[in-house]
């Protein structure tokens, strides 16, 4: 059988006390599109610097193609970074930035040299720039061009290193977007780095959600987002209700669970077994709710505290039970409800989930 | 493994520096404790005589004269300096880079002549006799020349932009925002200067006095034209038992007492900016 | 107020201003003046120019000046930027230790640093005169060097570095095609402001100076002993002629390199 084109093996990294990696295992395929995702510091850029050979492992084995690269110098390794700030070497000209790899590596004639240039300009959309000096570019461009000079090399792996950190909002969509195509275009394996769930939930095949140097959960964006597996991932990806409530009775799919005097039926965590008569955490995704005003089944009951109205959303907080609820919805509501008044609050069955209590973490910030 | 053989490179570097400055000062170390027969050769004797001279009555004066000297050019430069190094930096972008310019140009301007240039201006038949004499405000020339101050004068002049660039550069570290937070705190542009301004320049200050008073305890060229040998400094002492007198062990002493002064100096300005550790030569 | 506060700024600022180039103007004045004295001027003259090239000691003097500075500045250029690029990679016990001895040459008072030098090489019994002035020169040009050259480092992104290994650079194609080429401008800079120093030191020249090879500042000091002289007012101004010159040619490069900051 083929071995993954990636594969990490318990890697630990430790900066001087601190293990800033976590026994770190997991593969990545040919041709796919992987985001490593997880607050600032969690140590997904370090984790990137392994895979490129810029920081050093403690322990644990990174096999490329089935073979270990772990002790080979990062200028010896078939990977290529795209930097956050770019990195373009800024004493040379757009065409010589894109010639450097192949140009140190001594890998191909001038000639090829020029026409492989031009491939990847065209790639990138940045033909006629080939006589620009970095300074003469704006963010975007540069952020091209640090693209293609890696692709040059035709990477196995193409590490991307938060690369759309430094543009503005609007740029930074449209290169989403971009990237993405790119990636497809070109069958690179991109494995990209951000702190943006949307941005990893967009542009993603899978998504490895790290937290405090261990993997959380990896999957596709489409999982990650509806099945989280603890209470990180739930509170880090998408805005979530948040609320304990305690499980009367597990069947299969469903449990049902008890707020208060309410008690309905939620969809059970996949990895997990819940047991009747445990605490657990029900976590609803704010903008899978509603508001209805008639007496629904399967409903929290609760009182409205205030609703604000921001452009095509509805915002309003709620109580139910003695605790704060938040409600997004984008159409105009069923009911006309007003500050006071009583309502009952429905969901989308897989906007919501049930996942047993953990000990710490319940009041941790996120 | 990795970081030895990092390392290894730069040993060159060091044994290098350390073959030219480390050993010679050994050497000039010992040779401060030997003596030296009638012709003026070196035996090799233990000795503290040469120490024992360093503080002899006359000799202590030389050193005394020297500490003055260098404390007063600081003192000069600094009064004299820090205007302007406040001002420039206090000026429109275009303004201040001129400024700037011509504070460093003298840096590249041989010492020598900017001396000369003072024997030019000071000296009986010198320009500024000239030009009072033409405009009859005396009516025999003023002696100028070969005075304590005419050394100060040297020497504050040579050393000036020193003290300039080193209370530029803290001037221009500060942030102006505490400047306005201060006069919106209602203190006036004076209170500001001596409550703010000052104490925040302060590593630049030291910086500068570092910079100019180690120098100014041993230039000697400075003192040998412009003060005529009237008094004499530790440089032109130095100087003299090197070059005529044959005296090599006595200037080794005095040379060991003036490393001594300085070191005191840069512990002091290490004691001052804590933080600007690498500041004094940047 | 706030207009005669500043009147009164400029005002400060330009009287230190002639009072800094007074003396240099005047030495330059007066090398022009047809009489020997400055107590009068009695006419325009180019005659202590031609005295000058027709005095053998000066130009002798002059020539081992020049044949010094140069080799100062090349010699320190390559210590001072090896050190500075070392740097970059020892560990942070290592780079404080070059720092401080980088550092020591410039806080021993000079005449100390002359006659440690003087005895230090008369004990190895090697011949004074250009090996024993460039070795002594650059003792405190090499220092120089190395901080400008640091400095500038201390600006380049690390991760230019990291992307040039990344890209496949050997850690030698990187300081070759990355580190020197960004650095170059400020080495130049660094080894013009070496090759001023070397021209003008007087203190340690005075001891590392042969008995047939004077450097021209410890020839110009000796005539200045003996008082004022247009000649000398002559020789002072081409050297000043000559540093501007290295002066306008070091701010072309200091130019060029702030163009090609990011």
């Amino acid at each position: 059988m083929k071995p993954p084109l990636l594969n990490l093996i318990n890697i630990n990294k430790y900066f001087g006390d601190v293990h800033v990696l976590k026994d770190i295992s997991f593969t990545i395929e040919q041709g796919e599109f992987l985001t490593l995702l997880g607050p600032s510091g969690c140590g997904k850029t370090t984790l990137l610097r392994c895979i490129a050979g810029l920081e050093s492992v403690h322990s644990g084995d990174i096999l490329l193609n089935g073979s270990s690269i772990k002790g080979i110098a990062p200028n010896k390794r078939n990977v290529n970074t795209v930097f956050q700030n770019y990195a373009l070497f800024p004493h040379l000209n757009v065409y010589d930035n894109i010639a450097y790899g192949p140009r140190v590596k001594k890998s191909m004639k001038e000639a090829e040299l020029k026409e492989r240039v031009r491939d990847v300009l065209d790639l990138v959309q940045m033909l006629g720039y080939e006589k620009r000096m970095p300074h003469q570019l704006s963010g975007g461009q540069r952020q091209r061009i640090a693209i293609a000079r890696a692709l040059i090399n035709e990477p196995a792996i193409l590490l991307l290193d938060e690369p759309l950190g430094a543009l503005d909002l609007k740029l930074r969509k449209h290169m989403q977007t971009e990237l993405a195509h790119l990636q497809k275009k070109t069958g690179t394996t991109f494995v990209y780095v951000t702190h943006d769930q949307e941005e990893a939930l967009n542009m993603s095949d899978r998504i490895v959600v790290i937290d405090q140097g261990k993997v959380q959960q990896l999957g596709s964006p489409r999982d990650i987002y509806n099945n989280p597996v603890n209470l990180f991932v739930t509170t880090f990806i998408g805005d979530r209700n948040i609320m304990q409530v305690e499980v009367l009775e597990t069947k299969e799919t469903h449990s049902k669970v008890k707020l208060g005097d309410n008690i309905v039926s939620i969809r059970n965590p996949k990895q997990h077994r819940l047991e009747s008569g445990q605490a657990a955490t029900l976590a609803i995704h704010m903008d899978k709710m509603r508001v209805s005003c008639d007496e629904t089944p399967n409903a929290l009951k609760a009182e409205v505290l205030s609703i604000h109205y921001a452009g095509s959303q509805i915002r309003m907080e709620l109580k139910v039970d003695d605790k704060m609820i938040t409600v997004v919805e984008y159409q105009k509501t069923d009911c006309e409800c007003e500050i006071g008044d009583l309502v009952y609050v429905v969901w989308e069955d897989h906007g919501a989930i049930l996942l047993p209590l953990e000990d710490s973490g319940v009041e941790r910030e996120v | 493994m990795q970081t030895f053989k990092r390392n290894i490179l730069a040993v060159p570097i060091l044994v290098w520096i350390g073959l030219l400055v480390g050993i010679p000062l050994v050497f000039v170390f010992v040779l401060s404790f030997l003596s030296r027969d009638s012709l003026g050769n070196i035996i090799v004797q233990f000795t503290l005589e040469n120490y024992q001279r360093v503080v002899d009555p006359i000799y202590l004066r030389v050193f005394l004269n020297s500490l003055l000297l260098a404390l007063l050019t600081a003192l000069v430069t600094l009064v004299i300096g820090y205007p302007v190094a406040y001002i420039t930096a206090n000026l429109e972008p275009k303004k201040r880079a001129f400024s700037i310019g011509l504070i460093m140009l003298p840096f590249w301007i041989s010492s020598l002549l900017r001396t000369y240039g003072w024997m030019i201006l000071l000296g009986n038949a010198g320009i500024i006799n000239n030009v009072l004499l033409a405009i009859g405000v005396i009516d025999r020339p003023v002696p100028m020349m070969y005075k304590f101050s005419t050394t100060l004068i040297g020497t504050a002049y040579m050393l000036v932009p020193f003290m300039i660039v080193a209370i530029f550069n803290s001037v221009d570290k500060l942030d102006r925002s505490l400047l306005e937070a201060s006069y919106d705190l209602g203190a006036s542009k004076r209170q500001t200067f001596f409550n703010i301004t000052l104490p925040l320049t302060i590593p630049g200050i030291a910086g500068g006095f570092t910079l100019v008073f180690i120098p100014a305890l041993g230039l000697f060229y400075v003192s040998d034209l412009l003060g005529g040998g009237n008094t004499i400094f530790l440089g032109n002492l130095i100087n003299t038992q090197v070059t005529r007198g044959r005296n090599r062990p006595l200037a080794a002493a005095f040379s060991i007492a003036m490393i001594i002064v300085a070191l005191l100096v840069i512990s002091l300005y290490s004691k001052v900016a804590k933080d600007d550790r690498e500041g004094l030569f940047q | 107020m706030r207009l005669k506060a500043r009147k009164f700024d400029t005002f400060y600022l330009s009287l230190f201003f002639v009072a800094l180039y007074l003396p240099v103007l005047s030495v330059i004045l007066y090398s022009f003046n047809a009489s020997p004295s400055t107590a009068q001027w009695t006419g325009f003259t180019f005659d202590w120019y031609r005295m000058l090239f027709r005095d053998r000691v000066i130009v002798e003097a002059f020539k081992v000046s020049m044949e010094v500075a140069l080799i100062t500045s090349v010699l320190s250029a390559i210590l001072g930027t090896a050190s500075a690029v070392i740097s970059m990679w020892v560990t942070d016990r290592m780079k404080s230790a070059i720092q401080g001895m980088m550092i020591l040459p410039l806080l021993i008072p000079e005449v100390a640093l002359g006659i440690a030098l003087l005895i230090f090489f008369n004990a190895l019994r090697l011949p004074f005169g250009h090996l024993t002035l460039v070795l002594s020169h650059s003792l405190f040009c090499v220092p120089y060097v190395y901080i400008m050259v640091q400095l500038r480092l201390k600006e380049i992104d690390r991760s230019i570095l990291e992307s040039a290994r990344d890209l496949g650079a050997t850690t030698w194609q990187t300081v070759r095609t990355v580190i020197l080429p960004l650095v170059i401008p400020s080495i130049i800079t660094a080894s013009l402001l070496a090759l001023a120093m070397s021209l003008d030191d007087v203190i340690i020249s005075t001891y590392m100076s042969g008995p047939k090879t004077t450097t021209l500042p410890v020839h110009i000091f000796s005539m200045m002993r003996v008082g004022v002289t247009p000649k000398v007012n002559a020789l002072c101004t081409l050297i000043l002629v000559g540093m501007f010159i290295v002066v306008g040619l070091s701010q072309l490069f200091n130019k060029k390199q702030h163009k090609e900051d990011l």
